[in-house]
């Protein structure tokens, strides 16, 4: 009876050794998820999840009617049907946290790869890590233009960056004063001369004020004041008061999901009355932010990769937006769609390598191009540049910019008011105010 | 003009609320010569009771302001006796780190509890409306009923200490605890109350503020450290020195307002440069340093 049990543990010894080890590796492919899931972004790490969540079941299940490749296969194909296994960490929006969650999931777990992480000051920590592991970190949704700058080897972005979508702002102040906004009528310039901004001060927020300050030099605007703030910060109030007390036609705000709606409560309580007010995205555009306001946001413009309003010029967006819709509960939102794109990405640049070998990952995230017709987000596809001085940056993207408008319904609807081609309503101008 | 005003009016409204925060941490040192480190967790245990009774009652968080004291003043008395009574026996040190620790467990219950998000007040008679006082001067209404009701809980805690048979009981136990011991006062009670009372004041500043400021598990420090700045500057103990120094830091945090006034009013460029917003605290522990060398008992002081 021993002998038996000995000669069956060295048959199964043997076995072990001669089963080359990518068979198993072809089981799963585990890629970790590190997002904001507790602290002041929660809300929308929630989103992060869920968008990253649809874009592993798609990938693992077949889904024949979806006009996508990553749906009509189960798993990734290159790789023996591997599945993709998603491993979720919380930063809680901590640098530091995010690159000790960055460490665990590389040494412990063993991924293949990272996707995240929002936050662009995590992001800068964690692909920092993944730069001296030498495994490959995909970014769908932070957009400090500092990240792609560093000439890291193992870092893509797919989103584009804040550099663009602030010099979409002012496309769309100079669009208002030549009269190119749908349903609003020439502005004189005069009239939004003065720009004032409030952001958070993070590595994001920081450089958000430095892309301001860079064009409205550019765009000959007058920038009155520019703040920074705790992104915790649990009274805005003097910062408030010194935006209205320098009189700008604009007030500008880069803001997560806590300090947003505290602002927007604030400039309610102290009835501000700016022409035009703009965020930044992340917090400007969560559901929280929605459902918490209420009609208080009606006339608020905000930058944007992707609007529900998307899927009425582009079906793909549609089908998938109603499978999260069934999942969530809420449309897909720019920090959702860019974390399924950012996850259909890594699935494509895994189907290219055909392994999960970190050099072969990274040879085909250098030499991806998936087109616009396979993406949820209205861009040209996703191509990432390896020389210059932006390294690993998707060239193909693009920004919307949309406004918070009360439908015929009386449900709350981003409308696309930039670019002005395809602008789905007219812009209410000036914004309502308090 | 309305700039310089706004700023004044919000200072003061502010300033008045902090003096209610302050007053509990300036009780309890007057009476016991105890620093309590967990002081902004007292206030932050106040802002959830307020939110949370609000929300599960349906009730307007202003109306909150009872049970915020009720619980308060439990958690006061229910900390001195289970806890802070035995560390009177050890040295200034072991009280110190004590409080310091009961800061630690609070705060790390708080996250465990209700997590690391934010939560604030949405709904509310007064929540998010305003008035124009003139001058376009706005003063939202949160705050404006915050300072009234602090002013009333300072007046209804100065009677107590002042014209009560309790509050003599309490001064005296300040003074002199061994002599209030001979004189048949119980200031093991006295000690509990003083627990009681510091406790109960800053849950309902706790109430108040939660009207108009959101609240996480780890907000206590800050309002750790603004409370110790206006206690040094009206004096550890004193009662009147907390409520004119709560006033003085309220007008020092609205800095950053009278600096605009300023930069806007005679346009002077590189003044708009200055980060005034980002630095409103430095304002407040710069002060408390200079009281410090310069007048340590505070203005009000009587205690050495």
């Amino acid at each position: 009876m021993k002998r038996g049990i000995m000669v069956f543990l060295s048959l199964l010894a043997m076995a072990a050794l001669l089963v080359p080890a990518g068979a198993f590796a072809a089981d799963e492919i585990k890629i970790g998820a590190i997002y904001p899931l507790t602290g002041g972004a929660a809300a929308a790490g929630r989103e992060l999840r869920a968008g990253a969540e649809l874009a592993e079941e798609i990938t693992n299940g077949v889904m024949a009617d979806l006009p996508m490749a990553i749906a009509k296969n189960s798993g990734v194909q290159s790789l023996g049907g591997a599945k993709i296994k998603l491993i979720f960490k919380d930063h809680e929006g901590n640098p530091t946290i995010g690159a000790d969650l960055a460490k665990k999931l590389i040494l412990d777990d063993k991924v293949d790869g990272i996707l995240g992480c929002y936050h662009s000051s995590v992001t800068k920590t964690v692909s920092a890590v993944c730069e001296q592991y030498g495994i490959p970190m995909i970014n769908g949704s932070s957009t400090s233009p500092a990240l792609t700058k560093r000439g890291f080897k193992w870092f893509w972005r797919t989103t584009p960056h804040d550099k663009w979508f602030t010099k979409d702002l002012f496309e769309l102040l100079k669009g208002l004063s030549e009269g190119k906004v749908k349903g609003v009528k020439a502005v004189p310039k005069g009239d939004l001369i003065n720009v004032a901004s409030a952001c958070e001060k993070t590595e994001w927020g920081s450089l958000v004020t430095q892309m301001i300050e860079l064009f409205a030099k550019e765009y000959d605007y007058n920038l009155k004041k520019t703040l920074l703030y705790a992104d915790k910060a649990t009274d805005l109030s003097s910062e408030v008061r010194s935006l209205k007390a320098t009189r700008a036609d604009v007030f500008l705000f880069a803001s997560y999901t806590s300090d947003a709606i505290l602002m927007i409560k604030t400039l309610k309580a102290q009835k501000a009355n700016p022409k035009v007010l703009w965020g930044q995205d992340a917090g400007f555009e969560t559901p929280e932010f929605q459902n918490t306001l209420g009609d208080d946001i009606v006339g608020i413009l905000t930058r944007t990769v992707f609007l529900p309003k998307v899927v009425e010029v582009k079906k793909l967006a549609g089908q998938v937006n109603a499978m999260y819709k069934a999942k969530t509960g809420n449309d897909f939102s720019g920090a959702s769609a860019r974390s399924f794109t950012g996850l259909q990405t890594w699935v494509h640049v895994l189907e290219d390598a055909g392994s999960t070998q970190p050099a072969d990952i990274q040879k085909a995230a250098n030499n991806i191009i998936i087109p616009g017709s396979e993406l949820v987000v209205p861009w040209a596809g996703i191509k990432f540049s390896t020389s210059g001085d932006e390294i690993g940056q998707n060239v193909l993207g693009s920004g919307l910019i949309g406004q918070y408008q009360k439908g015929p319904d009386g449900k709350m609807v981003l409308e696309i008011v930039y670019p002005f081609d395809v602008a789905t309503a007219d812009m209410l101008y000036p914004f309502p105010g308090y | 003009m309305d700039i310089l005003l706004g700023s004044i009016v919000a200072g003061i409204l502010l300033g008045m609320v902090i003096a209610l925060v302050a007053l509990g941490l300036t009780i309890i040192f007057g009476v016991m010569d105890i620093v309590n480190f967990a002081h902004g967790e007292f206030l932050m245990v106040g802002m959830y009771t307020g939110l949370l009774t609000a929300q599960a009652t349906g009730m307007d968080p202003l109306f909150s302001l009872p049970v915020a004291a009720v619980v308060g003043f439990l958690l006061g008395v229910l900390c001195y006796v289970g806890f802070i009574k035995f560390l009177l026996r050890g040295p200034m040190v072991a009280q110190l780190l004590g409080t310091f620790g009961l800061m630690l467990f609070l705060r790390n219950l708080a996250l465990l509890i209700f997590g690391s998000s934010d939560m604030s007040v949405h709904h509310g008679i007064l929540v998010g409306k305003s008035f124009d006082i003139g001058m376009d001067i706005i003063v939202p209404a949160t705050k404006l009923a915050a300072a009234g009701l602090s002013v009333i809980a300072f007046l209804v805690v100065w009677l107590l200490m002042n014209r009560t048979k309790i509050g003599k009981a309490l001064t005296a136990t300040a003074l002199n605890a061994q002599a209030a011991r001979y004189m048949g006062i119980p200031t093991e009670r006295m000690n509990a109350l003083a627990w009681g009372v510091g406790g109960g004041s800053v849950t309902v500043a706790g109430a108040l503020i939660v009207n108009f400021w959101a609240v996480n598990p780890f907000m206590g420090l800050l309002f750790t450290m603004i409370a110790f700045a206006v206690v040094a500057l009206g004096g550890f103990g004193s009662v009147p020195g907390a409520f004119f120094a709560g006033l003085v830091v309220g007008m020092i945090m609205e800095i950053p307002g009278i600096w605009d006034f300023f930069t806007f009013t005679f346009d002077i460029g590189w003044m708009a440069d200055v980060p005034m917003t980002s630095l409103k605290y430095m304002w407040i522990y710069a002060a408390y340093f200079l009281i410090m060398v310069i007048r340590p008992r505070g203005l009000f002081g009587w205690k050495q």
